[in-house]
Formats: C-alpha cells, sequence, structure tokens
C-alpha cells in the first residue's frame, strides 16, 4: 500500500534523475575521446579536477575569488534587486488602484519602459552607479519592476468585490482594507510571477556580470573566455543552471508553503 | 394569551431611487418598511432589484438624495457594523483560518467593545469547534457559510443581510442551515432580511415574505407567514400561497 502510494512522486524525480544521468554520461562518453571536442565542452570529470586543484579559486593571483564569493555576489544582486522589485511593484499598483490621477500619469510611463530590456539599461547603469552591485541591483529590479507592477494591478482587478464589502461592512478603514485584505489577497499571484521573472533577472545579472562587472558568476565565464579556458566556461555554466535550479525550486516552495492560498 | 405590541420599524424605505447612472433604475420612489425583530424575505424574479434593495438597507449602495432608507430613525449613509451583509459566496478569506476569519469580525472593533470569549461561543453556536484550525478551502459550502454567520454574529449586529446565502448548497444542506437560523432567531430575535430564489425556502424561513414586480420594483405581494401552517410545505395554505407567488413571478 505503502510503496504504491509514493510511487507517483517518486516517479518523476527518478526518471528526471536517469536523463541528467544519461546526458553527464554521454558528455563524459564524448570528451574520452579527447580531440576538438574535449576542448571545447569539457566533460565534468575533468573542468571538476581542475577547479579542485585550483582550490575553488577562480582568476589570477590576489584578484582571484572562491566559487563561494562569485555565488555569493550573484545571490546578492538578484535577490536584492527582485526584493526590492517585489515592494516597489505592490506599492505601486496600490497606488494605481487607489488614485485614478495617478493611473493616468503613470501608466503611459511603466508601458513605455516596461519593453525596454534589461540588459539595455547596463551601459546608462554603469555611467550612472559605476561597477559595482548597485548596477545589478539596479538591472535586476528594471528586469522584474514593471511585470509585477502590471501583475499587482491585474491581482488586484481579480479580487472577489465580496472582499472589500466585507472588511468594510465590519469596520475596516480603506487603509486598514488595504492591509488586511488586498495585501493577502494579491500576495500569492504576485510571488507566482515573482518566480516566473526570476529566469530573466537571473539572466540580466549574469549579462551584467559578463560586460561590466568584474566579479559574480557571469564573470567567472568572462574570464573563462578570455584566458581560453574552456573548462572554466563549463565549469561556470554549470553552477549557473545548478543555483539557478535551486532558488526556482526554493522560490516554488515558498510559493506552496508560505503563500499557498488562491483568491 | 399574546401580548399584542405596536411593530417597531427597523428599516423604513421612502421614495428611494437608485438608478446606477442609467434611466431607468432597479428602484425609483419605492417605498417599503421592515419590521425589527422579524426575518423579511424578498422575492422575485431576477434583475427585479431586490438585490439592490439589500445593498440599500446595508448602505452599500446609496439612493438619489429624493428619498433614502431610515435605519433606528436615521438616514443611511453608508455600511455600518450594526448592519452585517451574508453573501452567496466569497464571505470567508482564504488566507484565514475558520477561527481567523470568524476573529475578523472584531478586528476593526474598540478592544473594550469586545466580548471575551464570544468567538469559542459562536464556534459552538454553529457547530465548528472542532473545525476551528481548517482553511475554507477545506470546507463544505455548507461549513463556509456557517463560518460566514458566525463572523457576523460576533460583531454583534442588530440586522443581518442575507444575499441567497443558501443557493449553492444542497437541499439537505440548506434545510439544515434553515433550521440552525431558526435556532439563531430565537435565541436574538435579530432583524434578518434575506434574498432568495428559493419560495419555499422564503415561506419556510419568513416571518413576512415580499414579492417584488419588475423594474421599476414595486410590492406585488406581501405576505404574513408566521402562522403554524405556513412552516408544513404541506399544508393548503402553505401550497396556496406557494401558487400565487409563482403565478406572480412567472
Amino acid at each position: 500500500m505503502m510503496s504504491k502510494r509514493h510511487l507517483p512522486s517518486a516517479g518523476p524525480l527518478l526518471v528526471g534523475a536517469l536523463s541528467v544521468g544519461l546526458l553527464l554520461g554521454l558528455w563524459e562518453l564524448a570528451g574520452l575521446k579527447g580531440g576538438a571536442l574535449a576542448s571545447v565542452l569539457p566533460p565534468p570529470s575533468q573542468f571538476l579536477r581542475s577547479i579542485i586543484q585550483s582550490n575553488f579559486r577562480i582568476g589570477l593571483g590576489s584578484q582571484a575569488a572562491t566559487v563561494t564569493e562569485s555565488l555569493m555576489a550573484t545571490f546578492l544582486r538578484v535577490f536584492v534587486g527582485m526584493g526590492i522589485a517585489f515592494v516597489a511593484a505592490i506599492l505601486t499598483g496600490a497606488l494605481l488602484s487607489l488614485s485614478r490621477f495617478a493611473t493616468w500619469a503613470l501608466s503611459p510611463i511603466l508601458q513605455l519602459l516596461a519593453p525596454i530590456a534589461p540588459i539595455a539599461w547596463i551601459p546608462t547603469a554603469i555611467v550612472v552607479f559605476g561597477i559595482n552591485d548597485v548596477t545589478a541591483i539596479f538591472i535586476v529590479f528594471m528586469g522584474v519592476y514593471f511585470i509585477l507592477t502590471l501583475a499587482t494591478l491585474a491581482e488586484i482587478r481579480r479580487i472577489p468585490p465580496e472582499f472589500g464589502t466585507v472588511a468594510g461592512n465590519l469596520g475596516a478603514t480603506p487603509a486598514q482594507r488595504w492591509l488586511w485584505v488586498t495585501l493577502p489577497a494579491i500576495l500569492p499571484g504576485v510571488f507566482v510571477l515573482l518566480r516566473t521573472n526570476f529566469i530573466a533577472a537571473w539572466m540580466a545579472v549574469l549579462v551584467a556580470e559578463m560586460v561590466g562587472l568584474r566579479d559574480g558568476l557571469g564573470a567567472i565565464i568572462m574570464m573563462g573566455r578570455n584566458l581560453f579556458n574552456n573548462e572554466l566556461v563549463m565549469f561556470g555554466m554549470v553552477v549557473i543552471g545548478l543555483t539557478g535550479f535551486i532558488v526556482d525550486r526554493l522560490l516554488q516552495f515558498i510559493g506552496q508553503r508560505i503563500l499557498w492560498w488562491r483568491v | 394569551m399574546l401580548m399584542k405590541t405596536e411593530p417597531v420599524d427597523a428599516f423604513r424605505v421612502e421614495q428611494l431611487t437608485v438608478d446606477y447612472g442609467g434611466e431607468s433604475g432597479p428602484l425609483q420612489d419605492f417605498t417599503l418598511s421592515i419590521r425589527q425583530g422579524e426575518i423579511t424575505c424578498l422575492l422575485g424574479r431576477s434583475g427585479c432589484g431586490k438585490t439592490t434593495l439589500l445593498k440599500t438597507l446595508g448602505g452599500f449602495v446609496v439612493g438619489r438624495d429624493t428619498g433614502g432608507v431610515l435605519f433606528e430613525g436615521r438616514y443611511l449613509n453608508g455600511p455600518t457594523p450594526d448592519i452585517v451583509m451574508i453573501f452567496q459566496e466569497n464571505n470567508l478569506f482564504p488566507w484565514l483560518t475558520v477561527r481567523g476569519n470568524i476573529e475578523f469580525g472584531l478586528k476593526f472593533k474598540p478592544k473594550d467593545k469586545r466580548r471575551a470569549g464570544v468567538v469559542d461561543e459562536m464556534l459552538q453556536i454553529v457547530g465548528l469547534s472542532e473545525a476551528a484550525h481548517r482553511y475554507p478551502h477545506e470546507l463544505s459550502g455548507g461549513m463556509r457559510q456557517r463560518t460566514a454567520i458566525a463572523r457576523a454574529l460576533v460583531s454583534d449586529p442588530h440586522v443581518l443581510l442575507l444575499d441567497e446565502p443558501f443557493s449553492a448548497l444542497d437541499i439537505s444542506l440548506r434545510r439544515r442551515m434553515h433550521a440552525l437560523m431558526m435556532e439563531l432567531w430565537e435565541k436574538t430575535s435579530m432583524t434578518m432580511v434575506m434574498v432568495t430564489h428559493n419560495i419555499e425556502e422564503a415561506l419556510q424561513m419568513g416571518h413576512r415574505v415580499v414579492v417584488l414586480g419588475d423594474r421599476p420594483a414595486k410590492v406585488l405581494i406581501d405576505a404574513d407567514t408566521r402562522s403554524e401552517a405556513m412552516k408544513d410545505r404541506y399544508s393548503p395554505e402553505f401550497l396556496a400561497l406557494q401558487q400565487k407567488i409563482e403565478s406572480v413571478i412567472y
């Protein structure tokens, strides 16, 4: 009985692990033969060995950073940027939903800025903020903020009218109604979009790290390229893929366990 | 022998006009009194204005200032916690448990006006003590409506407005809810106004049944249904009134 019940949940995991294993196996197999393919696409056993040999430090001399430092630099940028964008989007959405004048004034600006790819902000941001974390955070922010603002507005429109009536009926002021009803009603839906847009933010920060900033996961790949070190490039790509996957799962967990309700 | 006392009006709807900006609104120059301590049921075809009337009684809709709604002798110009409305659905906040939803009824009340233990008391009255920790999506339709009723009652309202509260429930559940509402009324003698599509429900629950005609709304039938015979859905009186209402509505 028990094993039967567990099968459906273990099934996809098993198949997924097998297919990833198969991919790694084929990669290794292709690398075994050596030659051109192995130098462009060095297999995991090869690039992992050389990373371990260099003590997980990447770079030259005193400027070398550990993998953990690069990872943390990228994480900081993505999470701070997404966090600020999340809060700002909800506040903007609230303002727009409460004031018709604000909607008239701000929505054309939002709609003009939304289609600009976050990457396009990189040159300007570097000039304005310099080569530092603020630039990266700004780019993540620009990549997520507009979508989340539009999502907030859509979620506010989706709230059943009864909710507001119930709260008003029980004596809530408009501000209390917003805090205790509108906010909890929209949080899960906006968070789902935050998760969907995490990939966009992740890519934006990696590109920023590649073209301008000197550290972070994106910089690992750029350094590999400049040093003709394909092992470093591969390693960087694997770390990016793996951490992106883990963060996505983390966001999914928050969405299902903390912001689980549906309105 | 019953003492005959002069009934007091909870609501006096006087020459009320609601037109939502359009030309012919659902209510024009409408007048009706609703007595205190009675269960009044409003029947009528869809779109006849009965829900609009209910909303004006709650202060959720305010008509043109040529008339208005007097509640306990004062003109009503907005919602008040003294008059609580219960809807057909979406009464409960999905992120709060049964207890959390009921406590929401006290959230905006001054602390000194809250009665200690009232939430537990209400949970017991509506039979949800065991389910207090559950979330709305884990409840049946009947349990959700009972939670909504409990939340309405913790704030000690004078009037309960019910907008087709049991329409989504199956017939056996609906009858159980009728029994619960009658029990609550026995305890509190609260004024209740209920909009329904269900003639049987109106006759069984109501002390008075008001049938409204189409735009603009007018009273077609105003019947006293508190007699013993009206509570028996096979009695000739019940069937006769049911037939009369059906012939007027359909």
